[in-house]
């Protein structure tokens, strides 16, 4: 049983969140789920609704999105206007229910989908085993992309903002970092299966906007009409001539792409070779609409 | 009533079994026939507990909560295959609030099978049952039972199949010169296709609170099938059946997977009476989808021969299912020998045992994953003959039931087919393929719906009116969802001549002691309501008698509807209260049983459906834009409650089809996949326009009613339809269903 706080500054919860065995709880959509499969079993939940990370700020002709703005707010969200993929990505994301309550940052920060990760029966290499239990089992959904672990990255979010010019501000009891959405993530290693390069007790407080980009664009392919991970999830955006594609789905971590050359350095499998057209596909449309307008 | 005993023959799932049947002589009752004028069968009605179950106000059994009520967990296999070597029980009982442990060494068994074991052989089979104050405390009583285990290697599904390990002996059904016709065919079709296993997914899970009163024990079930509960607890614990009362008043769903007393009300009652308190032990939703149940993964093959015209002359079908342990073999080979006129068909069934749970019966078992193939070929025939393949299906149309040599009680298939064709704009399939700027491929497809579904005896029901001219009905149904009390509710106020809101109806219950059948076979509304008629008839010929005394007009010249009591030549209209009014604290009892079938016919229902699809070339999406359903199913008593039942079949098989299968890790045999995050039933989302329609006449050769069953027919033919639509878009088909965006890309690649 986890014990929990409601801290009502966010230094008060930087200081919970410095203790070992504590985690931050936002919308609790993936959380809970964790929680309920034990893969992962904090001392102290750290809620942070009352910490002052719920607004969504116009600054520097961009915006700063709190970490606890729920996905609805973001869609609903007359400020994000201009950012085509964020809103659709906002958008299409789960479920309304979860839409309401699950958080931006929550949505940064979930863990990866895979049934070998996810499921008690398995312990594997992601959770700390030895076995990536996906490559020698069924993994017509995971990722494109050789590895130790070839876990799929489910955010919705990530490619959006990503390609969006994104940053993310943290904040511990060290300090406060900006880096660049993407370099939130890293590739899980033997001595590191952390797939996000957060230290302990770093909270991810806002995600800071550029000025929007001339076009964005998003594209996904669910597992059926509503309320599904995403299988590819695609992200362009266009700046004058400098065009960016960011995909999710398709390596355990989000990642860039070339948009002259969508599949480089994802050569996936004969199980996952599908998604290979899929992701051609999406990115072709994806990259059509931020060309055309 | 004058009570005679006679034999008949009861049917499920297309088992026959001999039957003795109580019946009433005096029961006189003629099948409302085609065309007669009613009040109230027949008119849409909105389900009694519709606004209790959408509101939450219902009470399902997990929401039972009794005092000093202890809480169950079960200890499951976490492997595919296992010997347990080691088990602390002790340990277990030492936990604190630990008040009940079972082990694998009881003398527990249901049906022959231990219910707790110590080999497991699939993962989540039961090894040990904990109760205690709290789920928390049952919980910590599980983990101290610190089980060893010896992990052996899953059984799979190829090797079984190769060193031919089955369940039992395969099947198989030879009816003419199967291989000679197909030699000799002018034109031959072969067809193979994967059919996905697939999860009832209920939305209550399995779940039973037992609590002993002495030696007496109230089981509240989530079951569809409250008297096989009632018989299996009596057996298990040697009580008489007045000993045990079995409550299953809210269901939230079965599908099939909630068979009797089941593991749970065993273990419940058993640790209810180890512990002397009440127990409640309701399946988490992740044991849900692994140890509920699901119709099996099959391969088949089905080769089809026929002559230029399209008239066929053989028929092979060869179905591999993967059994899991154990199970019942479905008749996934009856489409084939059933569905359409030919004199050659062979069947067979190879029943491979796998290191799953044992397949347990889900909506249509077998003839659902048999239709989804045969009917795939038989649009691939249509293909080769250059036929339509509506006409190809008319062509091969048969008034008689080929296996028994039977006529059929009543087939309107033919109408079917005609309303179906004219509700989808069949005429014009062909110029949806015509390319479209949204660049989605569309098409559109057919499918034929055979199931039983004729009910029988026994079903017992009775009717009381009191003074206040209201009835009370009181019947073994236990509603899974349906809406069958509504329609018992229905029945009987068209015999009283009662308006709707002067009739209520119970079920739900044993402790009446009033049977009806298990919620399965399709078999409530034809197997009970002509109970209820019966007992109806009865009330309203007292209630003549009666009124005749009171009325001083002979009982033949009056009548009776809307709750006016009339005399024939139009001289009287009073309120039936006139009369029920003199009983005072008496009421008018009847009682009513279902006659037995009519001999000499089979009972089957059947339909048509047609889909259109559009399919996204590039992604693999497939979207189902509309089903047309058409089914025969004799007379309907509730228009409302048929189509939510049609539209929940086909809902269904659009998960059959689509996006629902349960997927198994090759190599730990355990399903990956049993949580609703990654098993994908369909969202609101994926529903398209259901455009519901019924031939609606009643079967004359029914006893009283002219109903059949609805439950399972609707989603029989929903998959396959899609997937002959995909091919119609696409000019491929892929070799295994749900029509997943991998499989799409792959067949499309």
């Amino acid at each position: 049983m986890s014990g929990y706080a409601r801290p009502s500054s966010l230094d008060e919860a930087l200081s919970l969140l410095d203790g070992d065995g504590a985690a931050p709880l936002g919308g609790g959509t993936d959380l809970a789920g964790q929680l309920d499969r034990g893969i992962t079993s904090p001392t102290l939940l750290v809620d942070l609704r009352d910490a002052g990370l719920g607004a969504i700020e116009e600054r520097d002709g961009g915006l700063r999105i709190g970490a606890t703005v729920t996905l609805a707010e973001l869609a609903a969200s007359p400020l994000v206007a201009g950012y085509a993929a964020v809103g659709a990505a906002a958008s299409l994301a789960a479920s309304p229910l979860l839409r309401n309550v699950g958080t931006v940052a929550g949505n940064l920060c979930q863990h990866t989908r895979c049934w070998y990760y996810r499921g008690a029966e398995w312990h594997c290499w992601l959770g700390g085993g030895d076995t990536c239990f996906a490559q020698v089992g069924d993994h017509r959904k995971h990722g494109l992309q050789p590895g130790d672990c070839i876990s799929a990255h489910p955010s919705d979010l990530a490619p959006a903002l990503a390609v969006s010019g994104a940053t993310v501000e943290t904040r511990s009891g060290r300090g406060t970092r900006e880096l660049p959405l993407l370099e939130l993530y890293r590739r899980p290693s033997a001595d590191n299966r952390s797939l996000l390069t957060l230290e302990p007790g770093e909270l991810v407080v806002a995600v800071l906007l550029p000025p929007p980009p001339d076009a964005s664009a998003y594209e996904r392919l669910g597992e059926r009409a509503a309320f599904s991970f995403p299988l590819v999830a695609i992200a362009a955006a266009r700046r004058g001539d400098e065009v960016r594609l960011v995909a999710g789905g398709v390596a355990n971590v989000p990642c860039e792409l070339d948009p002259s050359d969508p599949l480089a350095g994802l050569p996936g499998n004969p199980q996952s070779a599908w998604k290979r057209s899929a992701l051609a596909t999406l990115a072709e449309r994806a990259l059509h609409r931020v060309q055309h307008r | 009533m004058r009570p005679r005993l006679v034999k008949s023959q009861r049917e499920m799932e297309g088992r026959f079994e001999d039957v003795w049947v109580l019946v009433d002589e005096d029961d006189d009752l003629e099948t409302w026939a085609e065309g007669a004028e009613l009040d109230v069968v027949g008119k849409p009605a909105t389900r009694d507990d519709g606004l209790l179950r959408t509101s939450g106000a219902a009470r399902y059994t997990v929401d039972i909560a009794l005092p000093g009520m202890l809480h169950a967990q079960v200890l499951r296999a976490p492997v595919a295959r296992c010997r347990v070597t080691g088990l602390d029980l002790e340990a277990a009982r030492a936990t604190p609030g630990v008040r009940a442990v079972l082990g694998p060494d009881g003398p527990f068994t249901m049906r022959g099978d231990a219910v707790l074991t110590a080999e497991p052989g699939w993962a989540g089979a039961p090894i040990a049952a904990v109760a205690a104050d709290t789920p928390e405390a049952a919980a910590a009583g599980i983990a101290a039972l610190s089980p060893e285990l010896e992990a052996l290697a899953p059984l799979e599904l190829e090797a079984g199949l190769e060193e031919q390990r089955f369940t039992e002996e395969p099947r198989e059904t030879v009816r003419g010169d199967p291989d000679g016709a197909l030699d000799g065919a002018e034109v031959k079709v072969e067809l193979t296709c994967e059919t996905p296993a697939h999860v009832q997914t209920p939305l209550e899970p399995h779940a039973a609170v037992a609590r002993w009163d002495g030696d007496s024990l109230t089981a509240w079930v989530s079951t569809q099938g409250m008297f096989d509960a009632r018989r299996e607890l009596a057996g298990r614990f040697g009580l008489g059946n007045e000993q045990v009362r079995v409550i299953s008043e809210y269901i939230g769903g079965g599908f099939g997977a909630k068979q009797g007393a089941g593991v749970e009300a065993l273990l419940a009652a058993e640790l209810a009476r180890a512990a002397g308190r009440p127990v409640h032990l309701a399946l988490g939703r992740h044991e849900e989808q692994l140890v509920g149940g699901r119709r099996a993964w099959t391969r088949q093959t089905v080769t089809i021969g026929a002559r230029r015209d399209g008239t066929l002359v053989g028929i092979e079908v060869a179905a591999v299912v993967a059994m899991g342990a154990a199970g019942w073999i479905f008749p996934v080979g009856e489409p084939a020998l059933s569905l359409y006129a030919c004199p050659n068909v062979r069947a067979m069934i190879f029943p491979v045992k796998t290191s799953l749970r044992a397949q347990n019966a889900f909506r249509a078992p077998g003839v659902v994953e048999g239709v989804t193939v045969l009917e795939q070929a038989m649009d691939e025939l249509a293909l080769a003959l250059e036929m339509d393949p509506l006409e190809l299906r008319r062509t091969n149309h048969i008034e008689l039931d080929q296996g028994s040599g039977l006529p059929y009680s009543s087939k309107r298939l033919l109408a079917c087919y005609d309303r179906a064709a004219e509700l989808a704009g069949w005429a014009e399939r062909d110029g949806l393929r015509e390319a479209s700027s949204d660049r989605l491929l569309r098409g559109m497809g057919c499918a034929t719906q055979i199931w039983w579904g004729g009910g029988g005896p026994p079903a017992h029901a009775t009717v009381r009116l009191d003074a206040q001219a209201r009835a009370l009905v009181t019947t073994g149904i236990q509603d899974i969802g349906t809406g069958t009390l509504t329609s018992a509710r229905i029945v009987a106020a068209e015999e009283l001549g009662l308006p709707l809101d002067r009739v209520v109806a119970r079920g739900g219950d044993t402790a009446p002691n009033l049977y009806g059948p298990v919620a399965g076979g399709s078999m409530t509304t034809p197997a009970v309501m002509p109970a209820v008629r019966s007992a109806a008839g009865s009330v309203r010929r007292t209630l003549l008698s009666l009124a005749a005394d009171v009325l001083e007009i002979a009982a033949a010249d009056l009548t009776i509807s809307g709750g006016r009591i009339r005399s024939r030549d139009g001289g009287l209209d009073v309120d039936v209260i006139e009369v029920t009014g003199k009983l005072g604290n008496a009421t008018i009892d009847g009682s009513g049983a279902r006659g037995p079938n009519p001999e000499g016919f089979r009972v089957n229902t059947f339909g048509c459906q047609i889909a259109q699809v559009a399919v996204d070339p590039g992604t693999g999406v497939v979207t189902v834009e509309r089903v047309v359903a058409v089914h025969d199913v004799g007379r309907i008593v509730n228009p409302l409650a048929a189509s939510s039942q049609a539209e929940g079949g086909v809902i269904q098989g659009i998960g059959y089809a689509l996006c629902e299968e349960l997927l198994t890790d090759p190599t730990t045999g355990i399903p990956v996949n049993g949580h609703l995050d990654d098993y994908k039933v369909p969202t609101i989302a994926d529903v398209p326009e259901i455009v519901v329609d019924f031939v609606d006449v009643p079967d004359a050769n029914l006893p009283n009613l002219g109903s059949k069953g609805l439950g399972e027919p609707p989603i029989v033919p929903t998959a396959a339809a899609i997937a002959n639509a995909f091919a119609h878009a696409t000019g491929r088909r892929a070799g295994a269903l749900p029509l997943t965006p991998a499989r799409v890309l792959e067949a499309l690649a």
